[in-house]
């Protein structure tokens, strides 16, 4: 992987990560949350991951509501 | 006609009362909130057919849990709603979940194809389990977060709590809710076994 976009990937480690995508359930991201979030996610298969299963609680909530 | 009806409505007042006790914390409110949506489904006119019967019960559920909780808001109470709200906004918890360096302790696992898994009844039994388990405070605003589909600023006037309260305490919501499904329904390879 090109070492740059690997560097700026870890600007923010995966315990923030996993509060970015939390909070982007429930609020717009500024720029900076959005670009380091976004950077951090193509870098790191686990947050990546995480990020799906997040997505897929709401949708699991949304039908347990139903 | 009516009597159809009626009988249809019974039918769904399990369902509404899970989604009320969850909500509530209270067996007695929910219980009134229940008989209050279907009194007002019986007397109301509104039901045009287009969404299923559950769909239309559950949005005048939602309008009557979020009154009751009004009226309790008002009510001069010993412990307030949220007397233990220090101990639930609390994110420090989680940090057990990462090591030093901020990467995860324990990797999110694969949960092969999750969608799958919505179709089945018993996941929606681990889905009641998981949410019991959270802490009162935090079922509530999860619930009215995602069930009832309130924004933030609604839930914060409604409880009188920051923004950053709110997030924290959805935060913690889904880190739970997210172990606990791992735990006893993804990990199991999504048999529920």
């Amino acid at each position: 992987m090109n070492p740059i976009r690997k560097a700026l990937g870890h600007v923010i480690r995966c315990k923030d990560a996993s509060r970015l995508v939390s909070l982007q359930q429930d609020a717009v991201l500024s720029p900076w949350q959005r670009l380091t979030l976004r950077l951090h996610l193509s870098v790191c298969a686990a947050c990546a991951r995480f990020e799906r299963q997040i997505a897929f609680l709401r949708t699991a909530m949304r039908r347990y509501g139903e | 006609m009516s009597a159809d009806l009626s009988r249809d409505l019974d039918q769904h007042r399990g369902y509404l009362m899970r989604v009320a006790r969850l909500q509530l914390r209270d067996e007695a409110l929910a219980e009134d909130v229940v008989q209050e949506t279907l009194l007002a489904a019986l007397s109301g006119s509104g039901f045009s057919g287009k969404s299923s019967l559950r769909t239309w019960l559950t949005g005048i559920l939602k309008h009557k849990i979020v009154d009751a909780i009004r009226r309790k808001q008002r009510e001069p109470v010993v412990a307030s709603a949220f007397g233990d709200i220090d101990s639930e906004i609390d994110i420090e918890d989680f940090d057990g979940l990462f090591k030093e360096n901020g990467g995860w302790e324990t990797k999110p696992a694969d949960w092969g194809d999750p969608d799958a898994a919505l179709s089945r009844r018993q996941f929606m039994d681990i889905m009641d389990l998981c949410l019991d388990r959270l802490p009162p405070n935090t079922a509530r605003v999860f619930m009215m977060r995602e069930v009832m589909e309130l924004d933030t600023e609604e839930i914060c006037k409604e409880l009188s709590i920051t923004a950053n309260n709110l997030w924290v305490i959805l935060y913690r919501a889904r880190m739970s809710l997210r172990e606990c499904l791992e735990r006893n329904w993804f990990a199991g390879g999504g048999t529920g076994a």
